[in-house]
């Protein structure tokens, strides 16, 4: 048997790629909604309905995050903030099934129903969220990659055009800022 | 894909339930070894007042003689609605007396409250909302055992609680693996006085539960070998449970049946069926195994009707013939109508139980009046079972089916 001293830790490795992909695809996640409420009266409809300070957060556990928050009449995404509480928060079990949903190889619909990802917190307002999620991902992609995102994919019309262009202006924008 | 084309099995599943199981006659003898393996000498026992009534308390206190394991007290004060203010009165009372485990007798609302108990005694706390939700819990729970009286919810083998909070006027959902009893006894004695009806209601909700398994969006082989043998063991039994009630060997079957189901839906997910249902149950009360009854066949023709989006749901629905209806039907059946046969089957058992006790086929026989339908489709849409549908549900397809079946 090995001397006790032989037997060492192992540090994790990073997954520099995967993390970067995940944060870029949170970053316009999170930019996407921020301005989805602003344009969208399905989405302000929906975030209206919840309740004042109310935080919705998308993380990996041990890995990148991104925090939305209803205030005042807003609801601004926070970017990677420390998060110790969210109303509701869904969760990645892993950065590998994170970027697997992010470059289309899982569906999101797959990933829940793999339980690859999973909800903590509030139930009340899960199915609310995954709607604006529905929307925020027609707004940024186009239809034939948002089919390996969503279930059903609306049928696209010229307001939905304006917006999503509207959408890449503010992304931009919010990406120099 | 969920199972790709030859392949049975999926790309990637969990399951999980770590409950020890019980099942016989007598089976309520080995709560007091049950309790010392788990290193507790002094459960509190709680439940309502119809099980007391029924004098179900009697069997399980009978088992504990001839043992040196002391119940603690019995709380049968539980009401049909469970809620924290109940919660929190029972926990002062294990506190009180000194308990050091938890054993819940009875259907839905006993168990649920003792998840609750189970909660504020680990946790410490009286208020309860602050670990409403998926996945709030952290610490190990007390020692808990579960002995169902009803064969339906599946509640013994589930990892949720819903307990209602008056005071803001919210149904709050707990859901999490450490909320899972260690133990579930079935023991035929305790399901032997149900009447007709509810057996019959509390019979297809765990139907409604194999089927929804069976074709659930997180179904895989374990799920499956669980559903399937849930769903022949209602087909055979569910008929003489309702018209031979004081059949040991049935009551038995579908305790069974409903735990089997209970294991295969928490790990599998439910769907439109559920979502439409726990909608009528909140808007119009009606009993939720009443509900998932009327509501199933017309929940699998809306996925049939879908099968362009999801034509793995059909296939699904189609499988389903052997174990609604047994392989005999299966094989005579051309495989273009299975589908619509299995609709047909399940349409067949409801049909014969209206027969023989009055259980309600269509939402207008159970309390639901058409201006309420819309209001339903909407809350509907809001329910966590659809985000496991297979298929995009709107809210004029939810008021469709609800129109459907009204």
């Amino acid at each position: 048997m090995k001397a006790i001293s032989e037997f060492k830790e192992i540090v994790p490795g990073k997954k520099w790629f995967e993390t970067l992909v995940t944060r870029v695809f949170f970053f316009f996640i999170g930019m996407g909604m921020q301005t989805a409420y602003r344009i969208d009266p399905d989405v302000k409809k929906e975030v209206d309905s919840w309740p004042e300070t109310f935080s919705f957060c998308m993380s990996v556990v041990g890995g990148p995050s991104m925090l939305m928050l209803k205030k005042e009449g807003s609801f601004q995404y926070l970017g990677e903030k420390e998060v110790f509480y969210a109303d509701v928060e869904m969760c990645w079990k892993n950065i590998t099934f994170a970027y697997l949903v992010m470059t289309g190889r899982i569906s999101v619909p797959n990933a829940v129903y793999h339980n690859r990802q999973f909800v903590r917190g509030s139930l009340l307002y899960t199915m609310s969220i995954i709607r604006i999620m529905n929307v925020v991902q027609t707004l940024l992609l186009p239809n034939f990659i948002a089919r390996f995102y969503i279930k059903e994919v609306p049928k696209l019309t010229f307001k939905k055009l304006v917006n999503r262009a509207i959408t890449y202006v503010n992304i931009g924008y919010g990406a120099i800022k | 894909m969920l199972f790709k084309k030859n392949v049975v099995i999926p790309e990637y599943y969990e399951f999980f339930n770590s409950v020890k199981i019980v099942s016989g006659y007598k089976a309520l003898e080995t709560i007091p070894f049950e309790l010392s393996r788990l290193g507790a000498k002094r459960p509190i026992i709680i439940t309502d007042k119809g099980v007391a009534q029924a004098g179900l308390i009697k069997h399980v206190v009978d088992s504990f003689a001839g043992t040196d394991t002391v119940i603690g007290a019995v709380f049968d004060e539980t009401p049909q609605d469970s809620s924290n203010v109940v919660v929190n009165q029972i926990a002062n009372v294990y506190r009180a007396q000194k308990c050091d485990s938890i054993i819940a007798v009875g259907g839905g609302s006993a168990i649920d409250t003792a998840k609750g108990v189970n909660i504020v005694i680990t946790e410490d706390t009286d208020d309860l909302l602050k670990f409403m939700g998926n996945y709030r819990l952290n610490k190990p729970m007390k020692p808990f055992i579960v002995i169902p009286t009803t064969a339906g919810t599946g509640s013994e083998v589930t990892m949720v609680a819903v307990i209602a909070n008056p005071e803001k006027n919210v149904k709050m959902v707990f859901t999490s693996e450490l909320l899972l009893p260690e133990i579930a006894i079935l023991d035929p004695r305790m399901t032997m006085s149900m009447p007709p009806k509810i057996t019959a209601a509390t019979g297809m909700d765990a139907f409604t539960h194999s089927v929804e398994a069976f074709i659930g969006t997180q179904k895989n082989p374990i799920s499956d070998a669980f559903a399937t043998a849930a769903m022949e063991l209602i087909r055979n039994n569910i008929i003489t449970a309702v018209t031979d009630g004081g059949n040991k060997d049935v009551r038995l079957a579908m305790a069974n049946a409903a735990l089997l189901a209970g294991l295969a839906f928490s790990n599998s997910m439910v769907g439109i069926v559920h979502a439409t249902a726990h909608a009528s149950g909140g808007v119009c009360h009606v009993p939720h195994g009443i509900a998932n009854s009327i509501l199933l066949p017309y929940g699998l023709e809306f996925y049939i009707g879908k099968s362009d989006k999801s034509p793995k749901t059909k296939e699904y629905i189609e499988s389903l013939l052997m174990h609604v209806a047994g392989p005999e039907v299966y094989v005579q059946t051309p495989p273009a109508e299975r589908a619509a046969k299995s609709i047909a089957v399940i349409r067949s058992i409801t049909g014969e139980l209206k027969k023989l006790c009055g259980l309600p086929v269509r939402l207008s026989e159970a309390g639901v009046t058409e201006d309420k339908l819309e209001i339903i489709a909407k809350t509907a849409l809001n329910d966590g079972a659809l985000s496991f549908s297979p298929v995009e549900v709107s809210y004029e397809e939810a008021l469709k089916i609800l129109k459907a079946a009204y």
